[in-house]
């Protein structure tokens, strides 16, 4: 049954013409391989991998990361030098990642956000041109994480991206003008961008930032020819501003309900409710649904907000043409802890429990790897990755955590030593899934926190927070860990542990058996992705919290490319700027990073990498 | 204390040395014949710009500015701590004043100025990388109280020191 429906959805794609994302990379493939060169036999994928180029932000739409390429593998890995490097200018986190096709690399800055183009047939990174779009910088003072960019996406020949002052931009590809620009936000009430879009057909999804502001959160649909929006669809609120309706069905009861975006607020705090989506976007072309999280409810601290807070700290599937919802699932109910769900969805068709299943697999911030079916919205398994003692496991029945009620966070209680804090066993930067291992290779970190409900005073544009909290390092010795977990038996098979820093960056796998990632104090590693043995890594000038990506250059021969600049949430205590002294900085984190600044210095140079 | 706008312009000497020199508009002859009616008092004494964050041309320098009246005062330490965390201060700039979203306010690097009344204008007029404009809702009385605060870090008087 699944070799039919591959060849249909082949049949509909190539009618379809080449403008969906997952046609043409590479250049040679017409339909969707649902397999990659030595992959498991067992496992399907649902969407074409890089083969040689790089068009979004994940390389394919169901979010692997993982290329195909092999001319670089575990035989000759170690002879890996540098090939290019170049300064984007801007000392900042260089979260995200590049873009290559037709023989150019896009690049997104962190704030001010320009473009810029890279010949690739020319040695030392040669600037075809430069995109300046130059947002407002009043949008800085209230990103709350750096003014960091996760990437842009390639549609209708332009690229597109986000910019920080809450507008999507597209620009020609070719010739680096600007094509539209739309406002999405609305920086006096505190909503920034940070995400990368996603292209699906003739449309752009986006989402916004700001949920520790109180800001709102929501997905919108953009034509892609013209910015126009079409539609946008909120994560709180009633049922038809969150596009909920007679096809929407979640998988749990919890989640069943009318209004549940109002009724499970009290008052009117759903205004103000955060589930932003700064995080990845992932798509099944086969169903026409994208899947994303949705971040923390606004205001922290949890008894100001009675009820369950939905949509916030949630998974969501909506369809792509009209955005309505078909399933939900609220990981935490009442958020205590900030524990975002915006990392990466990763969708790929694989036995689980003994049959086969459509999956949707989330690593996510509250240390529980989460598989899904992504048809049904059901929760198959929920593993530890990293220590945890917010909850202990989760009832598969009813989609529900056992919680743990001593790590509750309340109104005037300092609650002690909760694991993960709230950057999570892991933060946004994402995941990549190996079809030739099985394996998921999670960026992971080992913090936990002391967490005081505190007051709260909503001023728009302000922060809304009511949390004062200090972290610091989980138990064990270590504070980032590349875990590769194991998702068929869902657990863990080795880890290569980082003892001072987690590992924030994202992660690559490729068809040389290879996984690649950056540590915060500048290492670019390649590990054997069966095994875990470090085979080759290089100290770069900056900490890495950006995501690999590898390509075809034009002279046919594979490059890896890598940002080098710490920054982000975790990453900003490196800069100037921050003092080391105050561990309730930066919303908790410096209580964390408060030695990073001997380990790294703020950055901004691409590398790529070749032999 | 008073809360006159005297204690925010700057002493006569400085006004003189500017007036004095070819720096007031009127004072440099006619630019045109639409030249609009523009004060010749200097215009750091305007309603409009009344703090010089950079140097003041000339070889000398102005005499001290108006201080903070409560300097050293605990109890508007205390009073600023609290706004500082009420005003959602502490939310960009740290649940100590250690920064995040804004800069630290711990340390010896001042972008806009260290003296009294250059924290006092950054507090006040806002900055262009988005600090508020708080003087738009606060006194004058409230925001040299959160002045009074932020002189306090890193002190042996710093109120709820980390």
């Amino acid at each position: 049954m699944h070799w039919r429906s591959v060849i249909t959805c082949a049949a509909v794609l190539l009618a379809a013409g080449c403008g969906r994302s997952g046609m043409g990379a590479g250049g040679t493939e017409k339909a969707a391989a649902a397999s990659v060169p030595g992959g498991s036999p067992e496992i399907r994928l649902i969407a074409d991998v890089p083969r040689g180029e790089w068009r979004m932000p994940a390389g394919d739409p169901a979010g692997l990361r993982y290329s195909t390429l092999d001319t670089i593998n575990t035989s000759n890995v170690a002879n890996l030098h540098v090939v290019t490097t170049f300064s984007t200018g801007v000392p900042h986190g260089h979260e995200g990642q590049p873009l290559v096709f037709d023989n150019t690399m896009y690049v997104v800055t962190p704030f001010p956000n320009n473009l810029i183009a890279v010949d690739l047939t020319k040695t030392g990174g040669a600037v075809k041109w430069i995109y300046e779009p130059h947002p407002d910088p009043r949008s800085v003072g209230i990103a709350c994480c750096d003014v960091v960019n996760r990437g842009a996406t390639f549609a209708d020949g332009k690229i597109i991206y986000n910019l920080l002052d809450a507008h999507t931009v597209a620009v020609d590809a070719r010739t680096g003008q600007e094509v539209w620009r739309t406002t999405v936000g609305n920086i006096n009430l505190g909503e920034t961008m940070t995400g990368a879009p996603l292209a699906i057909g003739d449309k752009v999804i986006v989402g916004n930032s700001g949920a520790e502001l109180g800001v709102r959160g929501y997905v919108a649909a953009l034509d892609v020819k013209t910015g126009r929006e079409l539609w946008r669809a909120f994560n709180t609120g009633p049922d038809a501003d969150v596009k909920i309706g007679p096809r929407f069905h979640p998988f749990y009861e919890k989640d069943r309900g009318q209004d549940l975006g109002t009724a499970s607020w009290r008052g009117e705090q759903w205004k103000l409710g955060g589930s932003t989506v700064w995080g990845w976007l992932s798509y099944d072309p086969e169903t026409n649904l994208f899947f994303y999280g949705t971040g923390n409810p606004g205001v922290w601290n949890p008894d100001l907000r009675p009820g369950d807070n939905k949509w916030s700290c949630a998974i969501i599937a909506r369809d792509a043409d009209s955005g309505e919802a078909r399933w939900a699932f609220q990981a935490t109910a009442h958020d205590a802890w900030d524990y975002d769900e915006i990392m990466e969805n990763i969708l790929v068709d694989m036995p689980f429990a003994g049959r086969p299943r459509k999956l949707l697999i989330h690593p996510g911030r509250t240390g529980f790897v989460y598989v899904m079916d992504r048809e049904s919205g059901e929760l198959l398994s929920a593993e530890t990755y990293e220590p945890v003692n917010w909850a202990s496991r989760y009832d598969l029945k009813t989609g529900t955590p056992f919680e743990n009620a001593d790590k509750r966070t309340h109104f005037g209680t300092v609650t002690e030593g909760i694991c993960p804090s709230s950057t999570g066993a892991k933060d946004v930067t994402p995941s990549a899934f190996s079809p030739r291992t099985g394996l998921l290779y999670i960026p992971a970190h080992n913090t936990c926190m002391n967490y005081e409900g505190i007051e709260a005073n909503y001023i728009a544009g302000t922060p809304y927070l009511g949390a004062d909290v200090k972290m610091f390092p989980g138990p064990g010795g270590y504070q980032g860990e590349l875990v590769a977990w194991d998702v068929a038996r869902a657990q863990k098979v080795w880890g290569a542990k980082e003892p001072v820093l987690p590992v924030y960056s994202g992660v690559l796998a490729t068809g040389g058996d290879l996984v690649f990632y950056g540590t915060m104090d500048g290492w670019f590693k390649a590990l054997d992705a069966r095994t875990g043995a470090e085979l080759w890594k290089f100290h770069t000038a900056s900490g890495i919290v950006g995501n690999p990506i590898t390509y075809l250059g034009p002279d046919g021969k594979q490059y890896l490319a890598i940002y080098s600049g710490i920054g982000g949430w975790m990453g900003a205590v490196a800069f100037p700027e921050l003092s080391a002294d105050d561990p309730y900085a930066a919303l908790g984190v410096v209580g964390a990073m408060k030695d990073i600044k001997k380990y790294t210095a703020p950055g901004s140079t691409v590398y790529v990498f070749g032999f | 204390m008073s809360s006159g706008s005297e204690h925010l312009r700057l002493s006569r000497a400085v006004c003189s040395l500017i007036a004095g020199g070819c720096f007031a508009v009127s004072a440099c002859g006619a630019i045109g014949q639409d030249q609009p009616a523009v004060s010749a008092v200097a215009a750091l004494e305007t309603s409009t710009v009344q703090t010089p964050v950079g140097p003041v041309p000339g070889p000398a320098q102005p005499a001290p500015e108006p201080h903070n009246p409560y300097r050293g005062r605990r109890g508007a330490m205390a009073e600023g701590r609290e706004m500082f965390v009420r005003f959602n201060c502490s939310g960009c700039h740290g649940g100590r004043a250690g920064g995040g979203m804004g800069p630290s306010l711990r340390d010896v690097d001042w972008i806009y100025g260290r003296t009294d009344l250059q924290v006092f204008s950054s507090i006040a007029e806002g900055r262009a990388h988005g600090m508020p404009a708080w003087g738009a809702r606060l006194t004058e009385d409230q925001v040299w109280k959160l002045v009074t605060y932020v002189e306090s870090l890193r002190t042996p008087e710093e109120p709820d020191a980390p």
